[in-house]
């Protein structure tokens, strides 16, 4: 038996698991990293846009602040976020974009004088003061109020998961690459760490440490056609609910991205509507302002995406051999900008359609994207059922981005969520009551399952064939479980995906290679995939309401009065074929933002019963102005780590 | 255009002690947009459900899927089936550690090359995250991700003939990385540092302009530039 | 963030490089220089004689002092077995490094690649033939004149040899410069791609300029061979010296 012993174990080399185990590192603790790939291959690679951070340096972004952009991060997850946590996390914004400027990211910067952008189909000639020369600029995104996405021009993903990567080589993390979690070791509500397989020789070990860390990604390839990477299919997700403690929040909250290119569901950024790009239907119409007159293409991403899909619904789609499309038209923005801002949708356009998009337009439609639900965690990141298991980024539900999130908050998220967890963590491993003290019998169980498990699949004479399955999976999902729901398609979905996990029970493998195979990996895999689909779709059956991306055509309103909480989802039995569900109240008279109309989208909502007094309250305290506003509304800086509490000084402070 | 695509593909994997190194063919019935990651998916579901591969983005940003195609390393999720004839062959990246058939073990190259080049911002001092950033010329700042836009992907380093002989020469990706490294003004490095990682044989003095690297890099960066420049000064600062 | 422990590297691999960048470029660009000085032969046998005996130092001293030109020979025969030995170190060492690199070029098929290979065995072919070239020149400088290298060429049998090195100075030397300005980033202004086209373009065209030209001369040294053959070791004398007497 092969046991590894360390304090933390991060599992997945993206950028929320490297800031977190450059963290804990700092803090002289000692950690691995597990990654499925080579960590800088890991998605967040491929984050193109941008990373929000109220940083008010470029023109547009004048007297922007932590207030505005937490306000817009929760107008944009419609009420579903956890206000608390988006408070951490916009004032923590800013501290991270610095951090990421000095460890070496080469933000895209302000350039003085005068300098032409399209805003609203038109060139403008904006003029940047000298003062702000050289500071990190933004640039718009949708949903927010102010140009707050900060870039290096459409590789910031690269650029920052790069920066961290390197930095962990500096700090001598090892990264286990090609390594795969299969199972958290736990016993009475603590996490030990966990069964881990090796992709390159097939070999199982035990990782045992004080805390484990989730940083796995969304879960994105159980949908036929998504912008994830391949590897993001939620067996992180999955590995939590399978310990049947731990629980997972919100998982019908899945975002579909307006700009994904036709058929291959590659993503072209935001930043591409955000420099000026404009969605155009098969009459070349631009038709996003007759819906959102006010935000027109930067509403928020399930707006926009839901938009999309009922222009296409009246037969203003482009027919094509893969379904209707719409039209992205950057050919407004210039071969300059193209060339130097958004060079890998040029590079996306030539190779997998052939097009210059400087001269034509580019085919899109919304495509899955996102997930917001995930993990759930406490604003320390640890699961509130299973103590020691810690959970960041994509593959949690911290959360920050309730039922829709915004473009530019997720890269954020994970360095944000990074930079905070692995103090909490710290924290946690420094107290003596949390020392390792795990038997290595159980250890020895909990491998001794898992080698069953996979010796089963290598000997089961069952005749089921699992890309079948998994076709049939990701089926289901695209026509039941997308962008519009109803109760009638969730229950089918929900009933069939039943029938696919029974049958997934009976999958055999051929190839007997114990090291790399992928017949064997899908096949332990697909089960997994299958729970969190479950999940999704059950999720989405049981909320009779529309929230965020998560939208129900026979319950188009959004329901505070029934709905304003957090689905909670974990599984029982491991012969069970659902989880079981609970809801977790979001508190109306603690929120700094009472919920309210978003400012885009229908504006549909059966109001919460609290929320008009919560509404007075809050507008009596902001009236009065008082010095510690935060503190009287909703106090949250108590909850970050001592040395993250200061403020953001930004230019207007330096120079009055 | 309705193609039948033959494929000749490397197996083996040395894990599997049945296994020996041959190539085997696969025939596909070519569809419109085809790339070689729908291709080898649909064979790996159809036909050969142990073949083993990396794709990771398939988008051409995450760099796992350089492989020899017909000979030249390229990624081949952004590699048209209609831009290759009618026999494709396919072979793992020679200069990596084979973990099988078209997966090599590029990321454990990457991870010592970055150690042995200290490939990170070498700085001294704590940045204090509540103050204003340092500003940075925005020309600068371009420049440097122009250079930070590598891809680990690999094909530079098999297409290039001294890494081919010479298992220990760090490559152009080695090379452009500390040229990226030497024109940010947060690395704190001198001249002198850099000679020490790059300034010999297996480093910038190894290579022989042979350009392979230029030719195939697909992120096109200015490789011939970069090593020429980074020559020059390890040159100068040997002197 | 750590800094970097100082290490104290060699300064020997940079200089080894620039002297092989060095000795390369001027070998190559006195070998162009040689050509034509060599060629003069197609200007008349005076022509000619008046170059060697120009080397020989013949028009400033009035006499002829062949030890100059033996010096110079010395000098260009330590240079070239420093390149060579400089060069060396990045031949291929052992047959691991030759099938590598041959499978490598015949997958590629990249002409940069496979010039490499001309380079390796051009430069191979010149430690020994250039060596016997430089050996003659810098025991009998002397016998450098109309008909005494003629004579070397045919009767004595050269012309193989010379052949064969015309094919190899002439490759190797333009193929070296091109990647000496490649390597270095000479005239890498602007777009560095079409630089790289133009020198390319511009090595066919020294390559072939100066084959011809070193075909030309060697046939017109075999001529004067073939003619002079009954009369070997006659030194020429110059048309209007022979006026003059």
């Amino acid at each position: 038996m092969k046991l590894i012993y360390t304090d933390v174990l991060v599992i997945g080399g993206g950028l929320a698991g490297m800031r977190t185990a450059i963290g804990v590192k700092r803090r002289g603790l000692d950690t691995l990293v597990l990654s499925l790939v080579p960590a800088k291959r890991s998605h967040s690679v491929a984050a193109q846009g941008g990373m929000q951070a109220s940083l008010a340096n470029c023109v547009k972004a004048a007297g922007d602040n932590e207030d505005i952009h937490f306000q817009d991060t929760v107008r944009g997850s419609d009420w579903g976020c956890d206000q608390q946590v988006a408070r951490m996390f916009t004032h923590m914004a800013p501290k991270a974009v610095r951090e990421l400027a000095a460890w070496g990211v080469p933000w895209n910067r302000v350039r003085k004088g005068e300098h032409e952008v399209v805003i609203n189909g038109q060139r403008v000639t904006l003029t940047a003061p000298a003062k702000a020369h050289g500071l990190i600029t933004a640039r718009d995104f949708g949903g927010t109020k102010k140009w707050r996405t900060c870039y290096t021009s459409d590789g910031t993903g690269h650029a920052m998961l790069y920066t961290l990567g390197d930095q962990a080589v500096a700090a001598s993390i090892p990264v286990e690459e090609r390594k795969e979690a299969m199972a958290l070791i736990h016993d009475q509500g603590r996490c030990y760490g966990a069964v881990v397989r090796d992709l390159i020789s097939g070999e199982l070990s035990a990782y045992l440490a004080k805390a484990t860390v989730m940083a796995t990604g969304g879960y994105g390839r159980i949908y036929g056609v998504s912008t994830n990477a391949i590897i993001n299919e939620g067996i992180g997700q999955a590995l939590a609910l399978e310990t049947g403690v731990a629980r997972l929040a919100n998982m019908e909250a899945v975002q579909f991205h307006p700009t994904a290119i036709v058929p291959a569901g590659i993503l072209v950024t935001e930043g591409c509507r955000g420099d000026g790009g404009l969605l155009r239907d098969k009459d070349g119409h631009r038709f996003m302002p007759d819906y959102e007159p006010d935000k027109k293409e930067l509403a928020s991403r399930d707006v926009v995406s839901r938009r999309m899909a009922e222009h296409m619904r009246k037969g203003k789609g482009v027919a094509s051999p893969y379904g209707d499309h719409l039209w992205l038209d950057i050919t407004v923005l210039g071969e300059a900008h193209i060339n130097k801002n958004l060079r890998e949708v040029k590079d996306i356009c030539q190779y997998f359609l052939g097009i210059d998009p400087s001269k034509e337009w580019i085919p899109v439609r919304p495509t899955q994207h996102y997930s917001m639900g995930g993990i759930r965690t406490d604003y320390r990141g640890e699961s509130p059922w299973l103590s020691g298991l810690f959970a960041c980024g994509e593959v949690a539900c911290w959360d920050m981005h309730g039922f829709n999130r915004l473009g530019g908050n997720s890269v954020a998220e994970t360095v944000v969520s990074g930079m905070l967890v692995s103090e909490y963590i710290a924290d946690f491993c420094q107290k003596p009551e949390n020392d390792l003290t795990v038997s290595t019998h159980l250890a020895a169980e909990f491998l001794q399952r898992e080698t069953d498990k996979l010796k089963r699949l290598f000997t089961s004479s069952g005749d089921e064939n699992a890309v079948a399955i998994r076709k049939r999976m990701e089926q289901i999902l695209m026509e039941k479980v997308g962008l519009f729901r109803n109760g009638e398609h969730l229950r089918e979905a929900v009933e069939e995906l039943q029938q696919l996990l029974i049958r997934s029970r009976q999958i055999s493998v051929a190839s007997q290679a114990q090291g790399a195979n992928p017949e064997l990996v899908l096949a332990y895999r697909l089960p997994r995939m299958l729970k969190i689909a479950i999940g999704i779709a059950l999720g989405a059956l049981q909320r009779t309401e529309s929230r965020g991306a998560h939208y129900r055509e026979d319950h188009p309103e959004r329901n505070d009065r029934d709905w304003l909480n957090r689905t909670l989802c974990h599984w029982n039995s491991e012969d069970d074929t659902l989880p079981v569900l609970d809801y977790e109240p979001l508190d109306v008279n603690t929120m700094e933002l009472p919920p309210g109309f978003r400012g885009y989208g229908t504006k549909n909502i059966i109001e919460h019963p609290a929320t008009e007094a919560r509404q007075t309250q809050v507008d009596r305290i902001t009236e009065a102005a008082p010095s510690d506003l935060n503190e009287q509304l909703m106090p949250f800086r108590h909850l970050l780590p001592e040395k993250y509490r200061g403020d953001n000084e930004r230019l207007e402070d330096s120079n009055p | 255009m309705k193609r039948t695509l033959n494929f000749n593909i490397f197996r083996y994997n040395p894990q599997d002690p049945a296994s020996h190194p041959h190539m085997e063919a696969y025939t596909l019935q070519e569809t419109a947009g085809m790339t070689l990651f729908i291709a080898l998916n649909q064979i790996r579901e159809l036909q050969a459900p142990s073949l083993a591969f990396d794709f990771v983005c398939r988008a051409g940003v995450c760099g796992s899927c350089s492989m020899l195609i017909n000979g030249r390393p390229r990624l081949a999720c952004r590699t048209l089936t209609e831009s290759l004839p009618d026999t494709i062959t396919l072979l793992p990246l020679p200069t990596f550690e084979l973990i099988a058939d078209l997966s090599v073990n590029s990321g454990k190259w990457m991870r010592a090359m970055s150690e042995r080049l200290e490939t990170w911002v070498h700085s001294v001092e704590e940045t204090d995250l509540d103050r204003i950033e340092l500003p940075m010329d925005p020309d600068l700042a371009e420049h440097i991700y122009e250079l930070d836009r590598c891809i680990e992907c690999g094909c530079c380093v098999t297409a290039c003939g001294t890494a081919q002989m010479r298992e220990d020469f760090i490559g152009a990706v080695g090379i452009n990385k500390i040229a990226r490294f030497k024109a940010d003004p947060r690395d704190q490095r001198n001249d002198q540092d850099y000679y020490a990682v790059v300034g010999d044989d297996d480093g910038v003095f190894g290579c022989m302009s042979l350009l392979g690297c230029q030719d195939v890099c697909p992120k096109e960066l200015s490789l011939q530039t970069q090593i020429a420049y980074i020559r020059r000064k390890m040159a100068f600062a040997g002197l | 963030m750590k800094m970097m422990i100082t290490k104290h590297p060699s300064a020997w691999p940079a200089r080894f490089d620039l002297m092989q960048s060095a000795t390369g470029l001027f070998l190559a660009l006195f070998m162009w220089l040689h050509m034509f000085f060599v060629s003069s032969i197609l200007l008349g046998k005076d022509a000619m004689w008046t170059v060697a005996r120009f080397f020989e130092g013949y028009f400033f001293f009035g006499t002829n002092f062949p030890l100059l030109v033996s010096g110079f020979v010395a000098l260009i025969f330590s240079l070239i077995i420093i390149h060579s030995a400089l060069a060396l170190r990045k031949f291929p060492a052992n047959w691991k490094q030759y099938s590598r690199f041959w499978q490598h070029m015949r997958s590629m098929r990249h002409a940069d690649t496979t010039l490499w290979l001309v380079q390796v065995v051009t430069g191979f072919i010149m430690f020994f033939l250039a060596s016997v070239h430089l050996y003659v020149m810098l025991s009998r400088p002397e016998l450098i004149g109309p008909y005494a290298s003629a004579d070397r060429v045919w009767s004595l049998r050269m012309w193989p040899l010379y052949l064969l090195l015309l094919f190899a100075v002439e490759l190797h030397g333009a193929v070296g410069l091109y990647r000496l300005a490649i390597k270095w980033g000479w005239f890498d202004r602007g777009d560095p791609q079409s630089t790289r086209r133009r020198l390319k373009t511009a090595k066919w065209i020294m390559s072939i300029f100066f084959l011809v030209l070193g075909l030309a001369t060697l046939a017109a040294y075999i001529k004067i061979g073939i003619d002079h053959s009954a009369n070997v070791g006659e030194l020429y004398t110059p048309s209007w010296m022979e006026v003059q007497q």
